[in-house]
């Protein structure tokens, strides 16, 4: 509809003298004027990839990380089994590049090479407290994962089609994802949402030795979620979002056992699960300090009667104006799941039984620091990266009282070297 | 908890609420105010937690960044 | 505590997602408003002392990955019709200038750029995403508005200016 040049000029006006208050309310002091030093940039790196177009340039990463954990406390575990825990090597890489104008490619490689005991069962020791029996350890398992993603970007939304594979000595796993987003609000609001499904296989090892142990078991889940995202300032953004996943078929633990009425036992575990979480993040940059604050928190729910708390605190510090330091911390929380104990003096009449610490009520706290450093090199853009990560989970760290710990909960510590390349 | 929500209500009444134009979005467009600046950091944290621990991991959603095209 | 206006504008804001008025930005067939801004490197620049000539105005900022993609090839047209008097102005909206000097001195281009930090002219011509071209003619009348960058919006804005600069009148 075509107006006519002085409404449209009048228009303007208003528009400006709105803006104009606006802009005055929100005008800083003159004193934070006066400390603001030159923000500058990271140089290189200044574009991140998640943006509203495919990407320009191709980006490669590599990461090694090594995990290790601590060996289980000799007061906790059985005389003569073995104390420690799992060692993992693990390589990350990941590529993606633009198609077109309007479409991304990227691809995640991931390679584990793992070595170690595990908790096996939990027998009640000579006071009643629970013991650790652990496995002996495995000389080397190898895990393979592979993920594709496809990007396509519309003017104010994208749709994303994911497709992996995963697979172990015995496991293999196919995974398939489509989102979509949407923006509106000038771009100051998104909504999202996302369906993905997993359909799982596994073959344990040792059936002969193990006559007990399932020979083949299939798992399907079904997962679904919603998020919203807005953007409160200039400098200020916040996304809230629910997932609901249904989990279905054996989804027990083939290699633990439950020690019920004197005798270990297979874990038997509900073949039915829903699970939601909701998860809340908050970012914010101050631009005197050159430093921006990441804040998380998801709460979780199941009907295994399992409910969880996660908050997570990251602070990425910009120092002269090239290197990022990021320290960062995490608390987390977990009740029992219904039917759980460290181990059992009669059956339960649902036939339910696991003693798998991973259902115990416990807490654990996380602390690390990640540093990254970008260059230039050959007309290349490049990072370096290194991160050490510690992690300590304990049944007094929960936040609610928890009577008996299980023997079984892990502490480790994470280390890890990246490198990135843009071209 | 209630300190950070406090924190939040804050910065959101601060903020003025008022949509923020396409040519103010510098701080948004940084690297480090993305939802994940480290994604393979955060694929690997998201799988050694699913692991370890009995939750499962938030959804992935979009939003913030520079808003550009 | 929160004066209401702060209140109301905020759940205006967080529930208008579908009954949000954008921005009018300067469509087709508006006359460009003349404006004069400070230079990067200096001087003034003014789009009235461009009138007789086909401009591309162009507003960037060093923080925006299209914007940056977009500046090569924006160079490309300048140097392939700059002798049918096609003239490029580019507006920054770098909060800190500097960062602009930097980005340019590193990507030289051989047309001059405005700096408003303050945003006051995007405001003005209503610009609605980043980065925003405006295609003005010899008279000063906008033919084309180009919103975002992509690779495919070249050849047809390249169509474009071949028609405008043949235009003598």
């Amino acid at each position: 509809m075509r107006r006519g040049r002085a409404h449209r000029a009048a228009m303007r006006r208003a528009r400006q003298r709105r803006r104009h208050r606006r802009r005055l309310a929100r005008r800083p002091s003159a004193l934070v004027r006066a400390l603001t030093a030159s923000a500058l940039a990271l140089p290189g790196l200044a574009f991140p990839a998640a943006a509203d177009s495919p990407p320009t340039q191709a980006q490669s990463d590599y990461h090694y990380s090594r995990y290790s954990e601590d060996a289980v406390e000799s007061k906790k575990v059985a005389a003569g089994s073995e104390r420690n825990r799992y060692e993992i090597d693990i390589h990350q890489f990941r590529f993606e590049t633009g198609l077109s104008d309007r479409v991304g490619f990227g691809m995640d490689i991931t390679h584990e090479a793992m070595s170690g005991a595990t908790p096996w069962y939990v027998t009640p020791g000579p006071r009643g407290e629970p013991v650790q029996v652990m496995t002996a350890a495995t000389i080397d398992e190898a895990r393979t994962d592979a993920l594709l993603t496809g990007d396509y970007y519309l003017d104010r939304g994208k749709v994303t089609l994911t497709g992996g594979v995963s697979s172990e000595n015995d496991y293999l796993a196919f995974n398939a994802g489509l989102g979509g987003e949407r923006q509106f609000n000038d771009k100051n609001t998104t909504l999202s949402a996302g369906v993905a499904a997993s359909f799982d296989r596994i073959t344990p090892e040792d059936t002969n030795k193990y006559p007990t142990r399932p020979k083949e078991e299939n798992k399907q889940s079904y997962d679904v979620y919603l998020a919203a995202s807005q953007v409160l300032g200039p400098a200020t953004i916040v996304q809230t979002s629910v997932k609901y996943q249904l989990a279905t078929g054996f989804l027990s633990d083939p290699y633990k056992l439950a020690y019920v009425a004197g005798a270990p036992e297979t874990d038997e575990r509900p073949d039915l699960r829903n699970q939601v979480s909701w998860l809340t993040r908050f970012r914010h940059h101050f631009r005197a300090a050159k430093a921006s604050l990441h804040f998380d928190y998801m709460f979780y729910a199941d009907d295994w009667k399992m409910y969880s708390h996660t908050f997570t605190l990251a602070w990425y510090q910009t120092l002269f104006d090239r290197l990022q330091l990021v320290p960062s911390v995490r608390y987390y929380s977990q009740s029992q799941a219904e039917f759980y104990e460290p181990y059992y003096l009669v059956p339960r009449s649902d036939g339910y039984r696991s003693s798998d610490y991973r259902l115990s009520p416990y807490g654990a706290y996380e602390y690390g620091i990640k540093a990254e450093f970008p260059f230039e090199l050959w007309s290349l853009n490049w990072a370096l990266s290194a991160a050490y990560e510690r992690y300590v989970s304990g049944a007094d760290l929960a936040l609610e009282k928890v009577d008996v710990e299980n023997p079984g909960l892990v502490s480790y510590n994470l280390f890890t070297v990246g490198v990135t390349g843009r071209f | 908890m209630g300190r950070w929500l406090a924190f939040l209500i804050l910065a959101l009444a601060a903020s003025g609420c008022a949509p923020v134009r396409p040519w103010e979005r510098d701080a948004l467009a940084r690297p480090d105010m993305a939802w994940d600046p480290d994604p393979l950091g955060a694929q690997l944290g998201d799988h050694i937690h699913f692991s370890k621990e009995a939750s499962l991991g938030g959804g992935p959603g979009g939003g913030g960044g520079c808003g550009c095209n | 505590m929160f004066p209401a206006r702060v209140r109301m504008s905020c759940a205006a804001a967080l529930l208008s997602v579908a009954l949000a008025v954008p921005a009018a930005a300067l469509e087709k067939g508006d006359r460009a408003p003349d404006f004069s801004a400070p230079g990067l490197s200096g001087g003034t620049v003014s789009l009235s002392a461009y009138r007789g000539k086909v401009v591309y105005l162009d507003f960037w900022a060093s923080w925006c990955g299209p914007c940056a993609q977009a500046l090569p090839a924006i160079e490309s047209l300048r140097k392939e019709f700059a002798p049918g008097d096609f003239q490029v102005i580019a507006v920054n909206l770098d909060r800190n200038p500097a960062l602009a000097k930097k980005f340019l001195s590193k990507r030289p281009v051989g047309y001059p750029s405005a700096t408003d930090p303050k945003g006051a002219l995007p405001a003005q011509f209503g610009v609605d995403s980043m980065p925003t071209s405006f295609l003005i003619d010899r008279s000063g009348v906008v033919r084309h508005v180009q919103r975002g960058f992509r690779e495919s919006d070249l050849a047809p804005l390249r169509e474009q200016i071949q028609k405008l600069v043949a235009d003598k009148r």
